[in-house]
């Protein structure tokens, strides 16, 4: 392991060790240490999610274009592809961990699931997509991991033609990874858009979305990766060449369902919808701004075929278009919770709609405890744990990619 | 302390009520039998008695010694009342275990208002006083030394006790009535009582409800559904220049300009004598409407000063507070009876002729006519203009008044606080007497604010033979002089169940006498750490009322009730009676011989308690201890089933005017209405010189602000109404976290946005209320409500939670000295009028 | 049987003292209501958004049949019984808050901090604590209990430990204005069926779809 690899490692040690003393400091004084109220009950931790869950597609996109669609230049890749997806999968259900208020009680879920609940139905599918990618970075690997000694060779099934077997597998599975992939992102968006309550939320568009977005943000991860292991070498362009354009092709798909929402809410012109958007496009407009013109940016790069030719240029590219769709996730909170949902036209009035204040749960005086509107910011407990997750996704590739047969030589 | 019987009595009559609901709502219980509470758990019914004066039954939940739960009793034999209380008295354990509880004595160790003090014992803190009264007396004389009565109503005991050893001692002590501007003076002007009004029970009987100046949905709110059922069969208007929370519940509002509510009531009572719709007989029999006027003295008529009269009026003999006036029947002249309120046949109007006994003829003239002659003054367009509400509302609202009888007239604060206020109650109660309203279930004029009316003879316990108490009125005080004030002045001021410092007129003044030294010793019994316990010198700790005995007889609903202790007290809280019988045994072992120094303070109570009840005269007669042990019992009254309908002796046994007020003896009121008659006509030479001999709408701050300042007319545009808040009584709960909680923390003015868009001021701007006097900071309401020209705050915060800028430093002790030409205490004598004051606003911060 | 209640608005004279009394008697700590009452379009309680309009407005659980809460909850801890009272387990709910994203009524109240902390914001003396006394179990589930349970999610349970007892729920006990009424929905004679028919009620958010068990009886119209 290079030095540089040991201090990125070290770092990444330190802020997820970080994150779990600020974890363990918030089950001690409990979630009064996030900047969530009643009125505002999900914050930086389930955007997390979702984010996670975004990033997470990259990998079995790549497998099922490989496998499903014969697009054979990303094959170096696929590897880099599932170990992705695993590591954002298990940040996924990590971070729901610390926005639980018991848990421990996280067993519950085993003994008593309910299935009309779309959270149960997530983590299923997120422990199902988790076992899928590690069964396919497994298969993946099988080749290599025989030629290896010691552990790794081991754990390698004693197959008679472990490349013939790995591809013949990876073939069969293909099929049921893409319907995990774009079912984690179905389900995480159903958690949403099942939500009568919360007009932000509720509309049929959010799963098609999800997906667009995280098929843009997943590769972007892959790919991201992918540079680092493998660099810009003339063999992998065709590979940053299709990748860049799925990316761009999914992303412009999630800004076309994002804006279709957009106009169809703002032209029946609803209360409800016009203040919904003047959260998102006027409130946390430059917020909004960034999720459509850094990703635009990135897009911009990556198809730029000199871009493609230096490191530097697609990680800006892919990390443009990561930050993108995480600020797109963060924008899912201020508009479904500051569009409170009992908000009534007053008997007697006119034109008017007002919005019942809800007990926040914090005593602060001389604030009032009663409020319509939360301008809410993660507190440095949100953001250090959320840093936490995201160094240990940062460290679990580079572990694997250091331990395990990921990279192919030459 | 155990679940004692009477909760046992409450659980099966809750057990009973439930058959006639719904029984299947209670399925968790599965039989629906009620089951015990909590192990460990006692329940004390108690009352709740903050000076709301609502004295609401409570029964207080008790685990391990702390109160758990509070909840409404709901056991007035009057289902009607169930469940009387609010969020004050739900909230109240914010008090009793709250961060301000006074916990031991304190002696002031910084200088006057700083806050320091340290902990001293009861000994101490009593030998301290006791040293300080003993010097200042010495110095200056016993009536250097004040202490208060306030709102006896809701505890007869320790109030009482105050009393008792300020009579003892010779003490001055200030009538908490006039003190705190809730004395309306036309009740011994015009009815010779000190006050008297219906019970919330007797609302729903009212044809025609008229509420002037009072926010009963806020400030009466265990009472207000009575308003709301009165609407079933009756009417309800509000008559306010805000659009008040009674408003918005009222079947109609009318706005009127501040201060107009006289001109209103005049010209609704032309309408009604104009159409005829008055009641003949009852002007006849019962008031002073047939009462012969001399026109060429404006004095009334005494039957002596008439030829035909006089050796039948000699013959007569009547009581002192007597007088034998004249009226006319069939074109003769006759003694109006002042003993007997016999059918008179009288003529109500008309000119006469009268040969007097030095054998001069004058011109007499009965008030009615008098009366009608003024009321040419206010013609509908005339009120209209002067009121602000169109002339045919005016017109409509009186002929549906005189002809939806009974009709009941509440007169809130709001409308008498003022310094004509006197000439606004004068005004109103026409119209109850012109359509006969009184004396009948749900007739009348009410007042509701502040409540002093004592509800039967305490004169056992307060007034012993051996004492006398030097009445002196507070407002006197505050101006440092006045007929009563004494000549050394007053220089200690022994303070419970008040707050001066914030709650009373020029509480600037007060401070700064106290930080001068002109005021040498303030000693207050309190629960809470109040301001004026800050700048007091002794701190005693009270008990609240969960830890103590007390009785209690309030308004709105006429029941006797206990107050027994449901915890022990807290910290070293002791009562009000402990306070007295410690200093009268400090003071003088003959005073101590009267505070039953045989018995320990709960037995002391308990004792007083029964004393109360067996020489309470009539209203009190045959109620026993043990009853109202067991529960709430209804005083005796003259109406039937003992109903509060004020005056139903007076008319239906035609007994003169007026009834007792306790405790004055009833000659120092009945010669307020010599006739033994409602009197709407006042001879006395002030009354004449002012022009008031009848009521009269007069301008707003033309005796006041103007006259000491013309500039105040532009200098400061804005009327300052200090009402009351639906989270404080006064002050008390003033640091009640939940209720502060629940307005955001923040002391509120509201202003009409006109106003305030005038000032550049938005809605949770800090505001700076202002005039020559004083000033005061609040948070900015803009309130569509709220009549152009008016300030309102919401009165009652402590000085801390306002910057240390006391909402009262903005008001004045205006005196109107008709208020000064006779004196009872709490009855005739100078009241604060805290609305007449001007002020402007600004903006600090945005 | 359907356990609901209705909610008499020309009774309800805005005092807040359910809300004070859900408090107490359910021992919400400092920030937390269950209870609130609002006067709908102005900004500050009693004050009239518009001149004169001016009425008052209680909310808490509305106990839905149709529930979103109760479909929500990943582990079955908020959950309806067969009365139609919506109920929350404390020793099962995890905390996520899900329900709290799914209700329409702004109703559901987390322990962010411990029971103790949240009361100490009070700053009571020598560590007071309000509430009913005992925690209350129904069919072994524990739906009440004077320690709030820190990370759980709760709110009004129609004072379940009180209807053990045969005793209405607080804030029907200890509203003065009469305005609050309970009873059986089901039973079309109940009192509080017969006053949704003949007095117009009502309830909120139609459009949510989540048929509500409370139910409003609108503020009455005044003759003009």
């Amino acid at each position: 392991m290079g030095v540089s690899k040991k201090v990125s490692l070290t770092v990444f040690g330190l802020i997820m060790a970080t994150g779990a003393l600020m974890w363990l400091i918030q089950l001690w004084r409990g979630l009064i240490l996030t900047d969530m109220n009643n009125a505002y009950s999900w914050g930086l931790y389930v955007s997390a999610l979702a984010f996670f869950v975004g990033n997470a597609a990259g990998g079995l996109v790549l497998s099922s274009m490989i496998y499903l669609f014969g697009v054979t230049a990303l094959k170096p890749f696929a590897r880099i592809g599932a170990l992705c997806a695993f590591a954002n999968v298990a940040a996924a259900m990590l971070i729901v961990l610390p926005d639980l208020g018991r848990p421990f009680r996280v067993l519950n879920l085993l003994l008593h699931p309910q299935i009309m609940s779309p959270l149960v139905w997530d983590v299923i599918v997120l422990n199902l997509y988790a076992g899928l990618s590690l069964i396919y970075l497994y298969l993946l690997m099988l080749p290599d991991l025989a030629a290896r000694n010691g552990f790794l060779n081991k754990i390698a099934l004693p197959v008679p033609d472990p490349a013939g077997f790995s591809d013949k597998w990876a073939r069969r599975l293909a099929p049921f990874s893409l319907v995990a992939a774009v079912g984690i992102h179905v389900v995480t968006a159903w958690i949403f858009a099942t939500q009568g309550a919360r007009g932000w939320w509720h509309t049929a568009v959010m799963a098609p979305d999800f997906v667009a977005a995280a098929l843009a943000s997943g590769t972007a991860v892959v790919m991201f990766v992918a540079v680092l292991c493998y660099g810009t070498t003339d063999k992998f362009q065709s590979a940053y060449r299709i990748m860049a354009i799925f990316i761009a092709t999914a992303f412009f798909i999630h800004i076309f369902l994002m804006y279709n929402d957009f106009v169809i809410h703002a032209w029946y012109g609803t209360d409800h919808a016009k203040e919904i958007l003047a959260i998102t496009l006027q409130e946390y407009g430059l917020a909004h701004a960034f999720e459509v013109l850094a990703p635009l940016l990135g897009v911009v790069l990556l198809l730029n075929r000199h871009v493609r030719k230096t490191m530097s240029g697609i990680m800006a590219g892919c990390l443009l278009m990561i930050a993108g769709i995480f600020v797109h996730r963060l924008l899912l909170m201020p508009a479904a919770f500051n569009q409170m949902p009992l908000t009534l036209a007053p008997l007697g009035s006119q034109n008017t709609h007002w919005s019942v204040p809800i007990a926040s749960g914090r005593y602060v005086p001389p604030a009032d405890t009663f409020v319509s509107h939360h301008s809410y910011f993660p507190t440095l407990v949100e953001m250090l744990i959320f840093a936490g997750v995201l160094s240990f996704v940062c460290a679990l590739i580079l572990v694997a990619v250091h331990k395990l047969p990921v990279v192919k030589e030459g | 302390m155990g679940v004692n019987r009477r909760e046992f009595i409450k659980t099966s009559l809750a057990a009973g009520a439930l058959t006639s609901l719904d029984l299947k709502f209670m399925r968790f219980a599965g039989s629906a039998a009620a089951s015990a509470g909590p192990q460990g758990e006692t329940v004390t019914r108690t009352t709740c008695s903050p000076n709301c004066t609502g004295a609401c039954g409570f029964n207080v939940h008790v685990k391990d010694g702390r109160i758990a739960t509070l909840i409404q009793a709901a056991d007035y034999p009057d289902d009607s009342y169930n469940p009387r209380g609010c969020l004050r008295g739900l909230s109240m354990m914010n008090l009793v275990y709250g961060k301000d509880r006074v916990k031991y004595p304190l002696i002031r160790t910084g200088p006057r208002g700083s806050g320091e003090f340290r902990r001293a014992s009861w000994d101490e803190a009593l030998d301290y006083t006791a040293d300080k009264l003993k010097k200042i007396t010495k110095k200056y004389g016993s009536h250097a030394i004040a202490t208060t009565v306030q709102v006896p109503g809701t505890g007869y005991v320790h109030k009482g006790a105050f009393v008792r050893l300020t009579g003892l001692a010779n003490w001055t002590i200030h009538h908490g009535y006039d003190q705190n501007g809730d004395l309306p003076m036309f009740w011994p002007m015009t009815f010779g009582v000190q006050t008297e009004e219906l019970e919330s029970l007797e609302w729903p009987n009212a044809g025609y409800t008229i509420v002037l100046g009072s926010n009963l949905v806020q400030t009466r709110l265990p009472d207000v559904h009575h308003l709301i059922e009165a609407k079933k069969t009756g009417k309800v208007v509000v008559v306010d220049p805000d659009f008040c929370s009674t408003a918005s519940k009222a079947d109609e509002w009318v706005s009127i300009k501040l201060d107009t509510d006289a001109a209103l009531a005049l010209g609704m009572a032309r309408v009604i004598i104009d159409r005829g719709l008055y009641d003949t007989s009852f002007l006849q029999d019962f008031t002073d409407m047939p009462v012969l006027v001399r026109k060429d003295t404006g004095k009334r008529l005494p039957a002596k000063q008439v030829k035909a009269l006089k050796n039948q009026a000699d013959a007569m003999k009547i009581p002192d507070y007597r007088d034998l006036f004249v009226v006319t029947r069939d074109k003769g002249l006759v003694i109006l009876d002042p003993e007997h309120l016999a059918s008179t046949k009288a003529d109500l109007e008309g000119t006469f002729m009268v040969e007097l006994t030095d054998g001069t003829t004058v011109e007499a003239v009965t008030v009615f006519s008098l009366l009608q002659e003024m009321l040419a003054e206010y013609s509908l367009e005339t009120v209209s203009q002067i009121t602000g509400a169109p002339a045919q509302t005016i017109e409509r609202i009186a002929v549906e008044a005189a002809t939806r009888t009974p009709l009941h007239i509440v007169y809130g604060a709001s409308n008498y606080q003022w310094y004509h206020g006197d000439l606004k109650g004068r005004a109103l109660s026409l119209l109850p007497v012109l359509t006969g309203s009184i004396g009948v279930s749900g007739g009348g004029i009410s007042t509701y604010a502040g409540q002093y009316r004592i509800r039967f003879d305490v004169s056992e316990w307060w007034l012993p033979k051996e004492g006398k108490l030097n009445w002196v009125p507070y407002l006197h005080f505050l101006n440092g002089g006045g007929p009563r004030y004494p000549e050394k002045g007053i220089k200690a001021m022994i303070g419970g169940w008040g707050n001066p410092f914030d709650q009373h007129n020029m509480s600037n003044a007060l401070r700064d006498r106290a930080a001068s030294g002109d005021i040498e010793f303030v000693a207050t019994f309190d629960f809470s750490m109040t301001t004026s316990c800050q700048w007091s010198d002794v701190v005693f700790p009270a008990t609240t009322w969960y830890e103590n005995h007390e009785l209690t007889a309030t308004i709105l609903h006429p029941y006797l009730q206990l107050q027994e202790p449901a915890i022990a007290p807290l910290f070293e809280a002791r009562t009000g009676l402990a306070l007295m019988r410690g200093l009268a045994k400090r003071l003088n072992p003959d005073w101590e011989a009267l505070f039953y120094p045989d018995l320990d303070d709960t037995a002391a109570s308990i004792e007083i308690i029964d004393l109360l009840l067996k020489t309470g005269g009539m209203e009190t007669e045959g109620i026993t201890l043990d009853m109202v042990k067991k529960g709430p019992v209804r005083l005796h009254s003259t109406a039937p089933g003992d109903r509060q309908v004020p005056f139903y002796e007076q008319v239906h046994d035609r007994v003169p005017f007026p009834p007792p007020s306790y405790p004055a003896p009833l000659p120092a009121t009945a010669r307020f209405v010599k006739s033994g008659r409602i009197e709407f006509y006042k001879d006395e030479d002030l009354f004449l010189a002012e022009g008031e001999q009848l009521p009269v709408c007069k301008p707003t701050f033309e005796d006041t602000e103007y006259r000491e300042d013309p500039e105040a007319r532009t200098k400061y545009r804005l009327r300052y109404v200090t009402k009351n808040s639906l989270y404080r009584v006064h002050s008390t709960h003033s640091n009640n976290v939940w209720l502060n909680e629940l307005q955001g923390h923040k002391p509120k003015v509201f202003l009409n946005p006109a106003d305030a868009a005038e000032r550049d001021i938005a809605a949770d701007d800090l505001v700076e209320v202002y005039n020559g006097r004083g000033k005061t900071r609040a948070y900015a309401v803009i309130d569509p409500g709220c009549h152009r020209g008016t300030l309102i705050f919401e009165q009652g915060w402590w000085a801390k939670y306002l910057q240390d800028h006391s909402y009262n430093s903005l008001t004045r002790a205006w005196i109107k000295p008709l208020h000064e030409i006779y004196f009872v205490p709490g009855i005739w004598s100078p009241t604060t009028v805290w609305n007449e004051c001007l002020v402007d606003a600004r903006r600090i911060i945005s | 049987m359907r356990r609901g209640m209705v909610i008499d608005l020309e009774k309800c004279i805005g005092c807040r003292s359910c809300a004070v009394a859900c408090k107490q008697h359910n021992a919400q700590p400092a920030g937390s209501w269950w209870n609130r009452v609002v006067t709908p379009g102005s900004d500050r309680h009693l004050t009239a958004s518009a001149p004169e309009n001016l009425y008052f407005l209680p909310i808490h659980c509305q106990h839905c049949n149709n529930a979103p809460c109760v479909k929500v909850c990943p582990v079955g801890a908020t959950y309806q019984t067969d009365d139609g009272t919506v109920l929350i387990d404390f020793e099962r709910c995890i905390g996520c808050r899900y329900c709290m994203a799914a209700c329409p009524y702004g109703v559901r109240q987390f322990n962010w901090e411990s029971s103790r902390h949240g009361i100490e914001r009070y700053e009571y003396q020598n560590g007071y604590t309000y509430g009913y006394p005992d925690s209350f179990r129904l069919d072994g589930r524990l739906v009440y209990s004077p320690v709030r349970i820190k990370g759980v999610v709760e709110k009004c349970h129609f004072c379940a430990h009180y209807q053990a007892r045969g005793l209405d729920p607080a804030c029907v006990r200890a509203c003065p204005g009469k305005a609050r009424h309970v009873g059986d929905l089901d039973d079309p004679n109940s009192r509080v069926s017969r006053m949704i028919r003949q007095m117009n009620g009502f309830t909120l958010l139609p459009e949510k779809g989540t048929r509500p068990n409370v139910y409003y009886l609108p503020p009455k119209r005044k003759e003009v």
